[in-house]
């Protein structure tokens, strides 16, 4: 994923993002991290196509989807797993439903589908909880099946919105270990964080942002060793 | 065929389409109104022109009554010569009465009252008859005789048809029009009420069209629904209006007769109303889905 010169504005305001330019290695893992109001949302939302920006060229998958026609778009979101900060599950669904989602988008249909997304929701530790509503779910038992339902068709990109701001820091930590280990299956992963301490603890590379605009980019993006960024 | 993916959650007591299906269920009872109205008075004057058609009054006058009998019997002679004419015959005085009374009053056409002799001729519908030349051969006999073929009241009737037919046709429209606004407003009013859902369908990958299926199917039997329903209903009322005309006449006033075959399209209604309903519910989908990236 490679960003050029990339400036971004909602409704001709002023720019939310300015002359932004990085390059994300294939199967890195970064964190991206600013104040509030730094860009990080907005900077994700290029990120899993949901904005076009005013500027610059946004590569991903061996082209510049900033240009792409908008009947090429979807087939390109497939590709790409999100897990939104307001985890974003559709009431009306169940764990398991709402995990399936994707799949059923993406034209699937049976009872292998079920199958496949009852295992991942036990990897997730909710064997109990799917048939539950997410009405019902606790914020990290709905953090959980927000990360099942971005990694159910094993994206190439995953992108996550501060994954760990409504959950307790224990917790937090469970689902970090969760995408270093998705990572290590080779998903591109870009998690947005201002929680300092659980990025120095992961210590992975970051995108550090702040007024819109990218201050510095540190590390390499390479998967840490469990081992050596637990402690 | 695969069956579209319904992702919609099922319609909640607060939502607006709830009422869809009944607001489609009166517009197919008026829109069958309409229709059954327009198609009763339609048949009503297709069988009064063709009580006129085909028919020719001629009327004799003057003051000397022996001269008008004798003039009356040679014109009858030669109406029963000119080949067409099926039929020749004279009115009797009583039946003359009867037709002069709504003017006249009854009681008031007094033996002296210089009442015309009225002959009625029917016409054959396969053997042209020159009206023009008939006329002026019957004025030979006397100066006093007219033909008259109804010309007049048949196109005043065409006339009235045709401003019905258009006025039933036009409330049809203005139904159908008021019905795509009403569902444009239903399902523009469903995407803001599932606009969480339908974001995150498309931030998934999903096409317009598989979120415009879903729409499309839940107003499909909105419209079936509500069609059905209003159709019933509109049987219901015209039938009960039958019956109502039947018992309030007595048999003085005809009861309107039904066109059976022709109302048997108004079955086609809730089909209509259903397709309407799918087709701009896509349409209106489509077009609000186009405005996102």
């Amino acid at each position: 994923m490679e960003f050029r010169n990339v400036s971004m504005s909602y409704e001709r305001g002023y720019d939310v993002l300015k002359d932004i330019s990085f390059n994300l290695p294939s199967g890195s893992m970064h964190f991206l991290t600013g104040p509030s109001g730094a860009g990080k949302t907005s900077l994700l939302k290029l990120m899993y196509l949901a904005h076009r920006p005013t500027r610059g060229e946004i590569m991903m998958f061996g082209r510049d989807v900033a240009k792409s026609v908008r009947e090429d778009l979807p087939k390109l979101r497939r590709r790409i797993g999100v897990v939104f900060q307001d985890f974003r599950l559709l009431d009306h669904m169940t764990a398991v439903e709402n995990v399936a989602l994707p799949l059923r988008i993406a034209g699937g249909s049976g009872a292998h589908i079920n199958e496949h997304v009852e295992e991942l929701l036990v990897w997730v530790g909710l064997k109990d909880k799917m048939s539950s509503y997410p009405s019902t779910l606790s914020g990290g038992e709905k953090q959980r099946v927000a990360i099942a339902r971005a990694v159910i068709r094993r994206p190439d990109i995953l992108l996550a919105d501060e994954p760990t701001g409504n959950v307790d820091p224990e917790m937090a930590e469970r689902l970090m270990y969760l995408f270093v280990e998705l990572n290590k299956l080779g998903t591109t992963t870009v998690i947005a964080s201002h929680d300092n301490g659980l990025v120095e603890k992961f210590g992975s590379a970051r995108l550090h942002l702040v007024g819109g605009k990218l201050l510095h980019l540190e590390g390499t993006g390479k998967r840490p060793e469990l081992g050596e960024s637990k402690e | 065929m695969r069956t579209p993916y319904d992702f919609l959650p099922d319609v909640s007591k607060r939502e607006a389409t709830k009422l869809l299906p009944w607001v489609m269920a009166i517009m197919v009872y008026l829109s069958a109104l309409a229709a059954t109205g327009s198609l009763v008075l339609h048949s009503g004057f297709d069988d009064w022109a063709s009580s006129l058609q085909g028919r020719v009054t001629v009327q004799l006058t003057g003051e000397n009554r022996e001269e008008m009998n004798d003039q009356s019997s040679r014109i009858q002679e030669v109406l029963r010569a000119t080949p067409g004419v099926e039929l020749v015959r004279p009115l009797t005085e009583d039946e003359i009465r009867l037709l002069l009374e709504p003017w006249l009053g009854a009681g008031n056409i007094t033996e002296d009252l210089p009442v015309p002799i009225m002959i009625d001729v029917e016409t054959s519908d396969n053997i042209y008859v020159n009206l023009d030349a008939l006329e002026s051969k019957i004025k030979q006999i006397s100066d006093n005789v007219y033909l008259d073929d109804h010309a007049k009241w048949l196109d005043d009737f065409l006339r009235l048809a045709y401003t019905v037919e258009s006025t039933g046709l036009g409330i049809l429209v203005l139904i159908l029009l008021a019905s795509v606004c009403i569902i444009i407003f239903g399902t523009k009013s469903s995407m803001s009420e599932h606009k969480g859902t339908i974001e995150i369908m498309h931030l998934m990958g999903a096409h317009d069209l598989m979120i415009a299926k879903a729409y499309q199917n839940r107003f499909m039997k909105y419209g079936l629904r509500g069609g059905v329903i209003g159709l019933i209903l509109s049987f219901i009322t015209v039938y009960g209006l039958l019956i109502l005309v039947q018992n309030l006449s007595g048999g003085f006033v005809e009861t309107p007769t039904l066109p059976y075959l022709k109302m048997s399209l108004l079955l086609l209604f809730p089909l209509i109303f259903a397709a309407l309903t799918m087709i701009t519910a896509r349409i209106t989908v489509m077009r609000e889905l186009a405005r996102m990236v």
